[in-house]
């Protein structure tokens, strides 16, 4: 049992926290989201130098072939800085589906991919099927030696950024059957393929993709739709744990802001950190932080080795468990601001707004509840 | 990163769960698992035969008739000991005095004590409350006065767990009048047969009899059981109090108590259908489930984190708290799946269920004992907001 970082996960993550306290401090943040840009250039450029983008793709394709446990600080620093970065969508959902793709595909598309040069969008949620993670209604057939997709894809992470977009689609079969699922590559430009792009309630970009008859390549064989699956299985697992870091490290800044708060501010003549109706709250804060930590630990650990005897179990857990602490983290850290807590140019809403995100992506804490349940 | 026990650890795992299977009366785990609180004849049994092996008081020296265990043996064994169900070590003997004698204790005392105290040949309770002096540990009132080779102990302790089933108690009285607080308390051991000694029932909210008021009328106690020095009782009570930290949690509790309450949910109907056929009770079991995973995982990485920096101030208090929120709420959920038919106040040798309804009302305690939720709240607070 081990719960330190390596030598070399403290290092990045040291490097990360100064670039991102350089780019994404919460002024710069906050200009970056007035001027209507979806992300920021530098930090972007920063983050492939670091060589944050290639950290989770194979060593064959020009990255560096981290797990799942070495993404989990990274998460955390991109959680904690409240990034706009597509970072989640592009260097992990993205290239985990494309992990399992023919060497050529990957060859072809990921070492663009690891030096930030181009960008991955993943499309798989979709409006009916909620949190339902096998709900896919877009078909994918085939008509003249070309597969055409036809459906429409919702919450697509920072779709607007990508060059391609993995879309997960049926070839045969009816939600919410796992078989007849298969995945393609969708070039963004793409006729038929109509991007509405939006910001979420984070400001993180986001968009919805309509398929009218699109052309795609094939990920994987689409008869083969075991490879799928466990393709898809496996974006999701990776996604849960990224998920669960991400909202560690947001949780993170609004308790950190919170303690500072009532540290510094003044009611009725004494610091309002001296009543005890505060810092019981603030104390129950800290356990909840302390079980979301955890969790999102065992989430690394399980979306690492997926195949472990308790990894299925863990990561309902884990998901259930970080939503729900991190959720009262923030909620509890905006009460100890009182009303400038609520306000947006004050960073210790957006910290929920960041979390609910992330609670509602890869399936919210109720989802995982009723998974767990099942699993049970 | 990682969550896996070491091949050597696993190993020790099967080897501790071979012996309960092989070792742990069947009467015991039974009754147990129903949801009895242990019998003393049941403690003293049971820990008679870990004691054969080191596992009564794991984490002693092997010279005193402990294992020498590492943290994460302890956690082991004590999760493997609530899972089987078993009855724990005596925890006033083990986790409490035993620390206290190997740090604080004189050769004597050690050589006497220690063995009889892994045996259970000895009960210890423990004296510390009073009336008035609740969470407030140290404004208590119990006196002793020099007397020759003896200190006279006058006062009152109360809450005092098992005395009406203990040989003897170690309590904090006050040897000295005019010092502040915390200094003039000393540590005594004192012999519950000693003439001037009564004992008196406290029947709690489940109807039983744990707790006790013990009474001191010019009991008469050798100095050569003080523990420590003369007025720095106060030392051997912190450490005490901040020794034990395995088992603060109570995972392994947590678990098996789930687990229970599982089964009981699968075997009972409701018009028919097995209660666990409904999906918000289902929830509540996923709920739980995670929240006891979550409080594992922070136990291991509180108690492996070897260096004092990296370790979050105060942790033991987030263990207790949220260790104990669970305990409650498990024994909540356990009175409910009883329902109507666990409101028979001494169920009869019904096999379904034990006294669900009684320990979910003593369950309370929790919260209360061994420092309050508020005031491992305050440590907390202390820590983090200064």
């Amino acid at each position: 049992m081990n719960f330190e970082l390596n030598e070399e996960q403290s290092a990045l993550a040291g490097s990360l926290a100064r670039l991102l306290g350089e780019h994404y401090s919460f002024e710069k943040r906050r200009a970056l989201v007035a001027s209507g840009t979806a992300h920021d250039e530098r930090a972007w450029r920063g983050l492939a130098e670091l060589g944050v983008t290639a950290l989770p793709l194979p060593e064959a394709h020009g990255g560096f072939g981290g797990g799942a446990c070495d993404l989990a600080p990274v998460m955390q620093a991109l959680g904690r800085a409240l990034s706009l970065e597509p970072f989640l969508p592009s260097s992990v959902l993205g290239a985990k589906a494309l992990q399992h793709a023919d060497d050529a595909v990957q060859a072809r598309v990921l070492p663009a991919i690891a030096a930030g040069d181009a960008r991955l969008a993943w499309a798989h949620d979709e409006t009916a099927g909620r949190h339902a993670p096998w709900w896919i209604e877009t078909r994918a057939s085939q008509k003249d030696g070309q597969w055409r997709l036809n459906g429409a894809k919702s919450t697509v992470l920072a779709a607007g950024l990508a060059k391609h977009v993995v879309v997960s689609a049926r070839t045969h079969g009816a939600p919410p059957d796992a078989d007849g699922c298969a995945l393609f590559l969708l070039d963004a430009q793409a006729a038929g393929a109509e991007l509405r792009t939006f910001r979420l309630v984070d400001d993180s970009p986001a968009g919805e993709l309509l398929l009218r008859n699109a052309v795609a390549q094939p990920l994987t064989d689409p008869s083969d739709s075991a490879r799928a699956r466990a393709a898809i299985a496996a974006v999701l697992n990776t996604g849960i744990a990224a998920a669960c870091s991400d909202m560690v490290g947001a949780a993170q800044a609004a308790f950190d802001l919170a303690m500072d708060y009532v540290r510094t501010r003044k009611q009725f003549g004494r610091f309002i950190g001296e009543n005890q109706a505060l810092r019981h709250r603030a104390a129950d804060m800290l356990v909840s932080l302390e079980m979301a930590r955890s969790m999102a630990m065992a989430a690394a650990v399980a979306a690492e080795n997926p195949d472990a005897e308790d990894a299925r179990a863990d990561l309902h857990r884990a998901k259930l468990c970080v939503g729900r602490h991190a959720r009262l983290v923030a909620q509890g850290a905006i009460q100890l601001h009182g009303g400038i807590g609520m306000t947006e140019e004050y960073a210790v809403g957006h910290c929920l707004r960041r979390i609910h995100v992330m609670d509602q992506l890869f399936g919210d804490s109720d989802a995982h509840a009723a998974r767990l349940a099942e699993a049970l | 990163m990682n969550l896996d026990l070491t091949p050597g650890q696993r190993a020790f795992r099967d080897e501790v769960r071979a012996f309960i299977a092989a070792r742990l009366p069947a009467d015991i785990r039974d009754w147990l698992r129903l949801g009895n609180p242990p019998r003393k004849q049941d403690t003293v049994t049971w820990q008679r035969i870990l004691n054969e092996r080191g596992w009564a008081a794991p984490h002693w020296p092997r010279q005193y008739g402990g294992a020498d265990l590492g943290q994460m043996e302890r956690l082991i064994l004590l999760d493997e000991i609530y899972r089987a169900p078993a009855p724990l070590p005596q925890v006033f003997n083990v986790g409490m005095l035993g620390p206290v004698l190997l740090t604080y204790g004189t050769p004597a005392q050690r050589d006497h004590f220690l063995p009889r105290l892994a045996n259970l040949d000895i009960w210890f309770c423990q004296g510390f409350s009073e009336p008035g002096s609740g969470s407030d540990l140290a404004s208590l009132r119990t006196v002793a006065r020099r007397d020759g080779d003896h200190y006279v102990v006058n006062g009152q302790k109360i809450w005092t767990t098992t005395a009406h089933l203990a040989d003897w108690v170690f309590a904090l009285v006050r040897t000295d009048a005019d010092a502040r607080k915390q200094e003039g308390i000393s540590f005594l051991m004192i012999d519950l047969r000693s003439p001037g000694i009564t004992i008196r029932p406290i029947h709690s909210i489940d109807g039983e009899h744990h707790l006790n008021e013990v009474f001191f009328d010019e009991v008469r106690v050798p100095v050569a059981n003080l523990v420590g020095q003369e007025n720095k009782g106060w030392d051997c009570a912190k450490f005490l109090l901040g020794n034990e930290r395995t088992g603060i949690a109570n995972v392994g509790l947590c678990r098996e108590r789930l687990d229970h309450a599982r089964g009981l949910a699968a075997r009972r109907t409701q018009a028919g259908r097995p209660l666990a056929d409904d999906p918000k009770l289902r929830t509540e079991f996923a709920l739980l489930d995670a929240e006891i995973r979550a409080l594992e995982i922070t136990n291991w990485r509180f108690l492996l984190t070897d260096s004092e920096q990296k370790r979050l101030p105060a942790f033991a208090s987030v263990l207790k708290l949220k260790g104990v929120e669970l305990q409650q709420d498990i024994n909540a959920l356990l009175a409910r799946l009883a329902g109507p038919d666990g409101l028979e106040r001494r169920p009869s040798t019904d096999k379904v269920h034990g006294p669900l309804t009684p320990r979910y009302f003593y369950s309370r305690a929790a919260s209360i004992y061994g420092g309050t939720s508020e005031v491992q709240k305050d440590i907390l607070a202390k820590a983090i907001v200064g």
